[in-house]
């Protein structure tokens, strides 16, 4: 067709989503839509292929593909002008029960044309633990309300019964009434827009762009993995929970045009809720895989036609129902996000060509802690410490990883102001800064994370109480690239006021975890109080280092150290850097040193 | 003829070398890390404070046998297999 008017739908297109994305956002009043950006929109062809993959959380780009094609299935004949879809249920398509996807057909002069598919973590979704994240629940039954597929608007009417009957199995459904109708308002602003499109360019120009649109994906990402080497890359991932590890074992394998991502040897289906289904692991792979591999291609199901997935069922990239699935999003999904980050990477950096676009892994393990009680106003808040979204980029070949730096999976990802949070809940905020050693060693350093404090304040009931889904306390995940060190685990310490006698409260000038009075008990899974005069700190991952720490320049190890971003300790074990009294290099120690390092490198067994 | 590898290797000669001393480590083709120097270490302290893993975690570093050169970094725990990266001979 001609290229002016395909270039010019295709933007159109681009910018549907968009204007719909800010819809959503502007919208919901929660916390987690429209500061921390857990959230998609993105536009579907008439069968339910993804046409046009919009921001957010990428994993959700094809798992709302397949929820587009249940619905198509479950109401076959009966899918009206007019209509919204609610489906939830993870073993459908969903990834977790709390991420709901409206789902919104497109009609042209009564035929069906396309579809419009967005998500929001919504406020609460009745599970056994408030927020969605719910560490407690032994099944995906206690998981709360979970459907394969529901009318929620008929021929444009709210069907008023449905709407009552979820929010009759929720807390807060004031807000989440708020958050169903911010995504019926973005499906209806994608739709207008949609077809004010198709009556610009009419429905038969519009439609063979689209065809060619995802055509010219799949040609496009086949001509780079036929640029990229053959080979086959692994990684490995570990999920500690209450003691017990889990792995998702990764070999990417590529061979002329396409890609095997195989998942055999991760482990069981687990008792805890970091299980995630088939199309969660499918959308797992494909949130780095967009970014990394098709920065410059349309996401559409042109990307996916290249992708082969091999995830035995029965383990933890693809359990059995009823297994429980609340905290795939930040369990297993992420994982499958991480390990094919690095396996893409590895693939990138073997290429001369593309060398530059490889990336050691970013932040790999949100801590998506959620809070809940009874707030300053009398209220009920729930949500989550968006500071979860705020992340650690990871290494690349010719920079550092960003500072709290984003992640890759949400390419809008982004953490609220510390005001904003002490607005929606009775907490106070002891600091929240830039973690010391927090990013990985390497001659281009990992992204550092960050930790913070917050204790109860004007808390009504004297505080709250949180849950927890902390899998990989034990472990890094954010992993280096070409020796670069992964970055720095997560952690997660209550501060007892009790017999040490300490107020957190009147801590108001500690500057670190050391610095607060009380004990420290650290918290990795369930549900915990935040009362009276306790604390609770946190600290998230840093960024996956790249490169030999050997090889940094010793200047930006001393910058690193002045900006309190790398401890003199580690500037001298780690990267052989040795600084003076006032700070600077000391050029003949640093040498000497470094060769020390490498000369017990050399002393070393040989690793068969 | 050299091909890159990765960051620290290449392909010359049908072999897997060391790119910054040309050091011979395997066959083009087939996995190299048996042929590189294993610095493992516990992972808790590995790269300063903030690195408070578990106990059984270890930081596996491969290392040139001949400069030193730090080719690759694995997490693991005891008796986990080399993640053996090929690329294509």
């Amino acid at each position: 067709m001609d290229p002016i008017t395909f270039s010019i739908i295709r933007h159109r297109l681009f910018r549907v989503v968009e204007e719909a994305v800010i819809t959503l956002k502007h919208v919901s009043g929660s916390a987690i839509t429209n500061e921390g950006h857990d959230l998609m929109v993105s536009l579907y062809r008439a069968d339910g292929s993804l046409l046009m993959g919009g921001v957010g959380f990428l994993h959700h780009l094809t798992s709302a593909a397949e929820a587009c094609k249940a619905v198509i299935r479950r109401f076959s004949g009966r899918i009206e002008e007019g209509d919204v879809y609610l489906l939830n249920d993870p073993y459908t398509a969903a990834l977790h029960t709390s991420d709901i996807y409206l789902i919104a057909p497109i009609h042209h002069e009564g035929r069906l044309v396309a579809w419009s598919a967005c998500f929001v973590h919504v406020y609460d979704i009745g599970a056994m633990n408030p927020g969605g994240f719910s560490p407690e629940s032994p099944d995906i039954y206690t998981e709360g309300f979970s459907s394969p597929g529901i009318r929620l608007v008929e021929r444009g009417v709210l069907r008023q019964d449905v709407f009552d009957t979820l929010l009759n199995m929720v807390r807060s459904p004031e807000m989440v009434a708020l958050d169903l109708r911010s995504m019926i308002a973005c499906n209806n602003v994608a739709k207008d827009r949609m077809l004010a499109l198709i009556h610009k360019y009419g429905v038969a120009t519009v439609d063979e762009a689209c065809a060619e649109l995802i055509g010219q994906s799949e040609r496009l990402l086949r001509k780079r993995l036929g640029e990229l080497p053959d080979g086959t890359w692994r990684s490995r991932q570990f999920m500690d929970v209450k003691g017990e590890v889990h792995r998702v074992e990764l070999a990417m394998t590529k061979a002329g045009d396409s890609l095997v991502f195989d998942f055999t040897g991760s482990s069981p289906q687990s008792r805890h809720a970091i299980n995630c289904t088939q199309w969660a692991s499918l959308g797992g792979l494909f949130a780095p895989l967009f970014p990394l591999l098709c920065y410059d291609i349309t996401w559409n199901e042109g990307v996916i036609k290249p992708i082969t997935m091999i995830a035995p069922e029965g383990t933890v990239v693809n359990c059995r129902r009823p297994a429980p699935v609340s905290v795939a999003t930040v369990g297993a999904i992420q994982s499958v996000n991480n390990a094919a980050c690095a396996t893409i990477g590895k693939m990138l950096s073997a290429s001369e060509l593309y060398a530059d676009e490889a990336t050691a892994v970013w932040h790999a393990n949100h801590f998506a802690i959620f809070m809940f009680g009874r707030n300053q106003r009398g209220g009920q808040s729930i949500g989550i410490l968006t500071e979860t979204f705020a992340g650690a980029g990871g290494a690349r070949s010719f920079a550092d990883g960003i500072d709290v730096g984003g992640e890759i999976p949400n390419p809008i990802s982004r953490m609220a102001n510390v005001e904003t949070m002490e607005a929606a809940f009775p907490i106070r905020y002891l600091f929240r800064r830039r973690m010391i050693d927090s990013g990985g060693p390497g001659r281009h350093r990992g992204g550092a994370g960050c930790e913070l404090a917050i204790t109860p304040h004007d808390a009504p009931d004297g505080g709250l109480h949180y849950v927890v889904s902390g899998k990989g306390a034990e472990f890094p995940m954010s992993d280096g690239l070409n020796g670069g060190y992964p970055g720095a685990p997560n952690s997660y310490i209550w501060v007892h006021q009790d017999e040490a006698g300490g107020d957190n409260r009147d801590a108001r000038f500690a500057k670190a975890l050391d610095e607060l009075p009380g004990r420290k008990e650290p918290v990795t899974w369930g549900v915990f109080p935040l009362m009276g005069k306790d604390a609770l700190y946190v600290r998230w991952n840093g960024g996956g280092g790249y490169g030999d720490p050997l090889e940094r320049e010793p200047a930006r190890v001393a910058a690193d150290v002045h900006a309190n971003l790398v401890s003199a300790e580690a500037a001298q074990a780690v990267y052989g850097v040795v600084l003076q009294a006032d700070g600077r290099v000391d050029e003949g120690a640093t040498a000497e040193r470094r060769k020390t390092l490498r000369r017990g490198r050399l002393l070393t067994e040989a690793a068969e | 003829m050299s091909r890159r590898l990765s960051e620290g290797l290449v392909q010359e000669d049908g072999r897997v070398r060391c790119r910054a001393c040309g050091h011979d480590l395997a066959q083009a083709g087939t996995p190299w890390k048996a042929a590189a120097r294993l610095v493992e270490r516990p992972m808790k302290g590995a790269g300063g404070k903030a690195y408070s893993a578990g106990a059984a975690v270890r930081l596996r570093q491969f290392c040139c046998p001949n400069c030193g050169a730090l080719l690759d970094t694995e997490t693991a725990l005891a008796g986990d297999p080399f993640l053996d990266d090929v690329v294509g001979a």
